[in-house]
């Protein structure tokens, strides 16, 4: 054969496969096109009668021979000739290699192939694959019987200690998170070595030939020889496709293949998901079923060889666990297959793995298989079911292991059949390594992990159950269009109350699951600096455990993402904003230990600087006070006590480069602050935040961010003027309001945007703060709106004593901390409307 | 040509990205980086655990301009970065000896 015509028959191949031949009739004829050239490179070498033989082995030997895939070829001989050895070998190889193809060639005598053989294990199942193309007979039937009696015969337990010890190696090396979104269609788990190696097992143990055979001998169930069929057939074809798509020898389905793959095979975008999402599931769902057959057929003939099974952690002593379910070797065994009638059996199967932490024997796993028809509608609504499945997930010895078991099974989508839709499901990004299924399976793993390693934060849940039925239920939504965590969060109510959860768990395994990227996008899409953002978080999650639960499950989700979902960068971020929203919803007033830590240093430093006489009487300060200044600052701002007059208000302006900071040292009146507030607009000045300390002695320490509307720098404002006219403003001798509306409508800005302006709003919060009522102003900004809204609760006998004022977009959301002068936070209703309508009156204004 | 490094808080990415596509700069590199300045690490303690930041997690834009733009971008960055608290970051402008582009092998301006 010409090397032009080997390259054109190749060629026509692709055509063929391009027009639809399928995949293995295509190893086929590929294998036969190259068996023809053998022959006739072979019979135009010199005639050796019995002493040659040219034998495929391996994938070529089975006829299953992939467009770029090695051709391996055994020059078989019993010759001493060596010149004529090589005339050969090169007269059969070279046409190969001058077309470009990989052969794996060797030439070796009977002698040397059992040796070889002995050495190298793939050598060895190559040998077993072997198939005569031409010369001569005698010589391969000769290797064969010395094969089946060397590596056959009375070794077969060798044989299959090597068949498991080579699939774990290769399972590790294949199981790493890159082969994950990126399967090698032939050594990742469920790839085409998982079936070579069942055939391999098959044929040295029983002696049984193919699928069928195995079949008929009742070592696979027919559902089982057919569902490994059609993903055999499947692998085959997308292995076939990765060849012709890359030109070489590669199996794995890499990233960039995916979609074009896609494309050929016809799979378009028009559903919820994306072509390469469905094609990827596919895969993947192909991959999972011969993984799994692979798994049981392989203890099953572990067993018959009366082989121990693998350790799976701890070694405990055969026992009866409850009537009928045993633990056998280490395994659960269902001992008495009748109790399957009972509709609890197999949920008590499973528990009985997850407290004891053994894996479930492969027949009774079988045996779970083909009762699934028993989960039925009644299961489903039990109650006492639903607490077992949920002791299952969140108590689990071994977590990872009992809950595959429940996937492989397809337990757990029988008993959850709204996660069906979630099964083998691909996400198509670099992101996400787990099909959607795996991912729910590792972040439950990952909440078992988080419970060693943050037991504080699991200390504060009353019950963890919920959050571990949300880590399993929170991608529920994937696979059906946009906003998958709405529509997650729908199923889980449904699927909450069908399992008869209390109202408040339900209520609470819904929230999660609708929020379980709210921490996360915060974290890194916000200002976490923004106490009013923290603010609006706390109400939004509203009680402590839920935040814990929402923390715990944003963690959990991302380590069960993939390794560029979780790092330390996206833990310090997460882990910052929940202790600052733990802070504001555990409470406000008490403080954390490490400022308690701060006050007594504040206190002590303090005492050092006014030195022993002065020090020893020390006014009692506040506490949040004592935490927001230098003891030098302190010891400054008592150092104008004594001279304090009652009228006096001392200002100390500070430019601190893109704003002013602004102290204000006075005694204590009503209205104070508005009146501060006013005195501040008349001049052209905007507060950012305010924070008022009232000293017990009524010495008032006002601490002001600032900034001029005008472009004007800090050394052209009129402190002087402004110092003046403010200590008439506190004493009543200026009428601010006519002042200020002679001032307003220059100033006053006009809206840019009025269309997306916000309706004003006011809120009433008495939940965040435990001494206080907060309360929240959105309005449009202008220019003594702060006077007007500070004017309007002071004269309503309301005392302010923190306020924070952003301004976004010429909105501005003002967050003041209040209490009546009289009972303290304001809980009447009525009061409340009063107020809120009174505001709103003047914000209009 | 100048390499402009530019050290940001993390949710002002969206924004600096937002600033420089206005003034026509399509492509940047960033790293999610962790480092302290006058913003130091704390340590917290709550509910009995102890929670230590010691490297504060900023993101780091890497943009490589001719030299006439620095100026715009730095511009841009400095007002859309900025918060007025601490920790708004630092931007760094470094020269650029080379360029070129793998595909084709252009240098010089063209790669940028």
């Amino acid at each position: 054969m010409e090397k032009g015509e080997l390259r054109a028959r190749r060629a026509a191949l692709k055509d063929l496969w391009r027009q639809g031949l399928n995949g293995r009739s295509l190893l086929h004829k590929h294998s036969a096109l190259i068996d023809d050239l053998m022959a006739q490179s072979f019979a135009a070498c010199p005639q050796t009668g019995n002493g040659l033989a040219l034998v495929a082995v391996g994938g070529y030997g089975r006829q299953e021979l992939f467009p770029f895939s090695d051709i391996d070829i055994l020059l078989l001989h019993a010759l001493d000739d060596d010149k004529l050895l090589a005339e050969v070998a090169s007269a059969v190889f070279y046409p190969l290699w001058d077309v470009g193809l990989e052969v794996g060639h060797s030439v070796r005598t009977v002698k040397d192939c059992l040796a070889d053989a002995r050495r190298d294990f793939f050598f060895e199942v190559s040998l077993l694959d072997a198939r005569l193309i031409t010369g001569s007979a005698d010589l391969f039937s000769e290797l064969t019987s010395m094969v089946q009696a060397n590596f056959v015969s009375g070794l077969r337990p060798r044989f299959f200690e090597d068949i498991l010890l080579h699939r774990t190696e290769r399972l590790q090396r294949f199981g790493l998170h890159s082969y994950m979104l990126e399967p090698h269609i032939k050594e990742s788990r469920g790839g085409l070595r998982d079936i070579q190696a069942m055939l391999w097992t098959a044929q040295v143990i029983f002696g049984l030939r193919g699928l069928i055979a195995m079949e008929e001998a009742g070592l696979l169930s027919a559902v089982e020889r057919l569902g490994l069929e059609t993903a055999w057939d499947n692998l085959v074809r997308i292995r076939c496709q990765v060849h012709y798509m890359c030109g070489r020898k590669n199996d794995q389905l890499f990233f960039e293949l995916q979609e074009e793959m896609a494309g050929s095979f016809g799979y378009d975008d028009s559903g919820a998901l994306l072509g390469v999402e469905r094609l990827m599931r596919r895969v993947y769902g192909h991959m999972q079923t011969v993984a799994v057959a692979a798994d049981l057929f392989l203890e099953h003939v572990a067993d018959v060889l009366g082989r121990a099974p693998a350790p799976t952690g701890a070694v405990v002593a055969d026992r009866i666990l409850e009537p009928g379910i045993e633990l056998l070797n280490g395994r659960i065994v269902l001992s008495d297959p009748r109790l399957l009638i009972k509709k609890s059996t197999i949920m008590r199967i499973f528990l009985s793995a997850a407290r004891t932490g053994a894996t479930i024997h492969h027949r009774t796993r079988k045996l779970i298989c083909t009762h699934l028809h028993l989960v039925d509608d009644n299961l489903l609504r039990s109650q006492r079911a639903a607490r077992i499945f949920l002791e299952i997930i969140t108590s689990a010895k071994q977590p990872l292991s009992v809950l595959e078991t429940l996937m492989e099974t397809g337990f757990l989508f029988a008993y959850i059949p709204e996660m069906k839709k979630v099964e083998s499901l691909s996400q198509y990004d670099v992101y996400h390594v787990y099909t959607v299924d795996f991912h729910l399976l590792h972040t439950v793993v990952e909440l078992h992990a988080l419970r060693q390693e943050m037991p504080e934060i699991f200390r504060t849940m009353a019950c963890q159950q919920v959050l571990f039925l949300a880590g399993l239920l929170h991608d529920i939504g994937k696979g059906r269009g946009k906003g998958h965590a709405e529509s997650g969060a729908r199923l889980a109510k449904v699927i909450g109350e069908r399992m008869g959860l209390a109202k408040r768990e339900t209520a609470c395994l819904t929230f999660l699951v609708r929020h379980h990227l709210y921490l996360p996008h915060i974290a890194t899409r916000r200002d976490l600096e923004d106490e009013v953002l923290i603010h609006h978080c706390a109400r939004h999650i509203g009680d402590i455990q839920r935040l814990a639960m929402l923390y715990l499950l944003a963690i959990a989700d991302a380590r069960a993402t993939g390794p560029n979902a979780w790092n330390h960068w996206k833990a310090a971020l997460l882990q910052e904003l929940y202790l600052k929203i733990a802070h504001v919803l555990d409470n406000r007033l008490i403080l954390r230990p490490d400022q308690r830590q701060g006050v007594e240093w504040m206190l002590q430093r303090i005492g050092e600087l006014l030195g022993p006489e002065a020090g020893k009487n020390l006014p009692s300060l506040p506490d949040d006070y004592l935490l927001s200044f230098s003891p030098e600052e302190v010891v400054h701002h008592m150092s104008f006590l004594p001279d304090l007059t009652d009228q006096e208000v001392l200002i100390f302006p500070e430019d601190q480069g893109d704003h002013w900071s602004l102290l204000i040292i006075t005694h204590d009146r009503p209205g104070l602050l508005s009146r501060i507030c006013g005195t501040l607009a008349l001049h052209s000045l905007q507060v950012f935040s305010a924070r008022i300390f009232t000293w017990p002695d009524g010495t008032v320490v006002d601490a002001l961010e600032i900034n001029s509307v005008f472009e004007g720098g800090y050394e052209e404002q009129d402190w002087q003027g402004f110092g003046r006219d403010l200590i008439l403003a506190v004493n009543q001798r200026i009428g601010l309001d006519h002042r200020l509306s002679r001032k307003l409508p220059p100033q006053r800005r006009a809206s840019t945007m009025p269309a997306t302006r916000r309706p004003p709003e006011v809120v009433f919060d008495n939940e965040t703060s435990d001494g206080y009522t907060v309360i929240e102003v959105f309005a449009d900004d202008r220019i003594g709106l702060l006077y007007e809204i500070t004017r309007t609760l002071a004269d309503f006998g309301i005392d302010i004593s923190r306020a924070k004022i952003s301004t976004k977009a010429d909105q501005i959301v003002d967050v003041f901390y209040v209490q009546d002068l009289q009972t303290g936070k304001i809980r009447d209703l009525d009061l409340q409307e009063e107020i809120r309508r009174e505001l709103l009156h003047v914000i209009k204004f | 040509m100048k390499k402009i490094e530019a050290i940001i808080k993390p949710f002002k990415l969206e924004d600096v990205k937002e600033a420089l596509n206005e003034i026509g700069i399509k492509g940047m590199t960033i790293t999610e980086v962790k480092g302290y300045g006058r913003q130091k690490g704390h340590k917290e303690i709550y509910r009995g655990a102890e929670y230590t930041v010691d490297f504060i997690p900023k993101m780091k834009l890497e943009i490589i301009v001719e030299s006439s733009m620095v100026e715009a971008v730095v511009g841009k960055i400095l007002a859309a970065a900025k918060t007025g608290m601490i920790g708004d970051g630092k931007i760094f402008v470094l020269p650029v000896e080379q360029v070129i582009r793998v595909r084709t092998g252009e240098k010089g301006n063209e790669a940028i």
